[in-house]
């Protein structure tokens, strides 16, 4: 009978966090905005394949005496092809799936890189703890743009072809978490000092304890806004690596479509759709991000 | 006083292993590509033996990598920088990248400053206004905007549809110039890649600002300012901002830091002819000899600039102790 309505008391109070969040969240205009563009964005990352006409990396025009064509002129290419012969409508939404697969991975790999070394940095105080602080900050300092373009183009030249966007994901998830270990570290140590970390303690909870069932959850929250805020990012990143032509020529993004676009100023719809749609997905988790972040926020009083 | 220098001491100490560290990886990861006379060889199909073993001689490739990675690092610190791959010495060619890099750079955060402080304070203090929420769009907007595409996009509206703007490098290379001058010529270059320079990082000014003015506004000595009968204007210019701006600070010194870098995506859309479209070109290029040289110095610039930003920013906020 106890343990039952234990657990219905946990269950009735973690729905009821959930809701205030989620109450707080909603009055925001901005962040519903956000998700509303995220939403779109992972739609078209899901289903983009199916609705697309041509399959991606494609040149259904060539030889077919539709190249350049321009935009809302004739439906089997509302959007346009270009001299190539690609398809920009179909082009679009093939790439969809790698820009959101780029930004999403990447920020998973740089959220476990930093989670791992902010929290274990924050939370022991001896050498390892120095050495961990250590690297944060030479990561943190570093002209890291520069590097991330230098490796994408060097190690997409070297590995097989088809690993392109893999790598670029491996890049920036690796150069991506310093700001998330610096925020987690602060965050424990915070709550290192905190006293209901000091009585669990005391009552005698192991040190793994400790740190996955009572301080990972308290950091939890600004990880969330710094990973949201972190996929924009990438997917900004990923759109100038391939943008330079240093991304996989084979794989569709629309940085890719960008590069295509500079070549060929005088069609201006090669580029300006592709771009619309990166500005629409960072736009979108970056709203989604300062929402949360406002929603999260305990401080901040209904 | 003494405690000041120290700290800088020790900053300093600490810029060295940074910066063998990231030489060191990228000379590994350039090398990674081919050494430089593979990609000369690959280049020129028609090199002879003798030029062949000229080039090994030059760039020690017989040599174990890490030898030669000394080799770079002794002749780099005594300032010699080597040849570059595509013809021509490494040293004359940075210069005049440095000053078109700067050029740029601190018109369009002078611009952003100018613009973006006001900005920031107008929408901090009629937070949720019909005013505010129109800049704080635009912000977020230009924020999640990527510049290169903002360039290509004004290239193609202002420079090929409406042909009022140049683009394109720093200068018309032979007349006709742009507004009849060499000087409204140069002027003309750099309205563009200005323009969208400003409009990004003002975005972020803008939005830092309003947040930490937003948050210092809360606090009780402002209450207290306002209760001591001290007129708004008072309250907000030498109260509030005095203590808002820190951030500003951090980040201004980031992007000084990062744009000395040249921002390589901006100058390549602009053809802007500074350190990040030099970059942007020799990576392409697997010019190793250059590239390695830029990193080196864009590494040591960042990273002196990153020491002066917590400098500074110690000096305006005294709560900020140098340890």
């Amino acid at each position: 009978m106890e343990t039952s309505n234990k657990k219905l008391a946990k269950k009735r109070r973690s729905a009821s966090q959930l809701a205030v969040v989620w109450r707080r969240f909603r009055r925001n205009k901005a962040a519903i905005a956000g998700l509303v563009l995220v939403g779109f964005v992972v739609f078209m990352a899901v289903f983009g394949s199916f609705f697309a006409p041509f399959p991606p990396r494609s040149f259904p025009c060539l030889y077919k005496g539709c190249t350049s064509l321009p935009p809302f002129q004739d439906w089997s290419h509302p959007l346009g092809t270009e001299p190539s012969g690609i398809d920009v409508y179909s082009e679009i939404l093939q790439s969809a799936r790698n820009d959101l697969y780029v930004g999403l991975a990447a920020t998973l790999i740089s959220v476990a890189i930093g989670l791992g070394i902010g929290v274990a940095s924050g939370y022991s105080s001896g050498v390892s703890g120095a050495l961990l602080l250590g690297i944060t900050q030479v990561f943190l300092v570093l002209p890291v743009l520069v590097l991330i373009l230098l490796f994408s183009r060097i190690l997409v030249l070297l590995v097989a072809q088809g690993f392109g966007l893999t790598i670029i994901v491996l890049i920036l998830g690796i150069f991506g978490w310093p700001g998330i270990a610096y925020i987690t570290r602060g965050e424990t140590l915070r709550l290192k000092e905190a006293e209901f970390i000091q009585a669990t303690k005391a009552l005698g909870a192991s040190k793994s304890r400790i740190l996955f069932r009572h301080i990972m959850p308290n950091i939890l929250s600004p990880v969330i806004v710094i990973a949201t805020l972190t996929v924009a990012a990438n997917i900004l990143t990923e759109a100038a690596i391939s943008f330079l032509g240093f991304g996989d020529p084979n794989t569709s993004t629309w940085g890719q479509m960008l590069n295509d676009g500079f070549s060929w100023l005088n069609y201006w719809w090669i580029s300006f759709f592709p771009g619309i749609m990166i500005v629409f997905s960072t736009l979108g988790f970056n709203l989604l991000g300062d929402g949360l972040s406002e929603a999260l926020n305990p401080r901040l009083k209904e | 006083m003494a405690g000041l220098w120290r700290y800088i001491l020790r900053r300093l100490l600490f810029v060295i292993p940074v910066f063998l560290a990231v030489t060191l990886l990228t000379f590994l990861i350039t090398n990674a590509a081919g050494d430089p006379v593979q990609i000369v060889k690959f280049a020129i199909r028609r090199i002879t033996p003798a030029q062949v073993a000229a080039l090994e001689a030059y760039y020690h490739t017989n040599e174990p990598i890490f030898a030669r990675y000394f080799y770079w690092l002794f002749s780099f610190l005594q300032g010699d920088l080597g040849t570059s791959l595509r013809g021509g010495l490494v040293a004359s060619k940075i210069l005049p990248w440095i000053g078109t890099t700067l050029e740029l750079q601190f018109l369009a955060l002078a611009f952003s400053l100018a613009i973006g402080i006001p900005l920031g304070v107008y929408s901090a203090l009629k937070q949720y206004s019909k005013a505010d929420v129109v800049i704080s769009s635009i912000a977020i907007f230009g924020y999640s905007m990527p510049t290169f595409w903002l360039g290509i996009q004004a290239i193609i509206v202002f420079s090929l549809y409406l042909k009022w703007l140049p683009f394109g490098g720093a200068i018309s290379p032979y007349p006709p110039y742009w507004g009849g001058s060499i000087y409204t010529d140069i002027i003309g270059h750099l309205i563009l890649p200005v323009g969208v320079l400003t409009f990004v990082s003002l975005a972020t000014f803008t939005r830092l600002l309003r947040a930490s003015i937003v948050e210092v506004l809360r606090q009780d000595f402002i209450l207290a300012a306002r209760a001591s009968g001290l007129r708004e204007r008072v309250v907000v210019y030498k109260h509030a901002l005095k203590n808002a701006i820190s951030p500003i600070v951090t980040i201004t010194g980031l992007s000084i830091g990062l744009s000395l870098a040249g921002a390589p995506i901006t100058e390549t859309v602009f053809s802007w002819p500074g350190l990040g479209y030099a970059y942007v070109q020799a990576v392409n290029a697997l010019d190793l000899p250059v590239v390695q040289d830029l990193t080196a110095i864009i590494t040591i610039v960042v990273l002196l600039v990153t020491i002066l930003t917590d400098i500074s920013y110690a000096y305006l906020d005294p709560r900020v102790r140098l340890e």
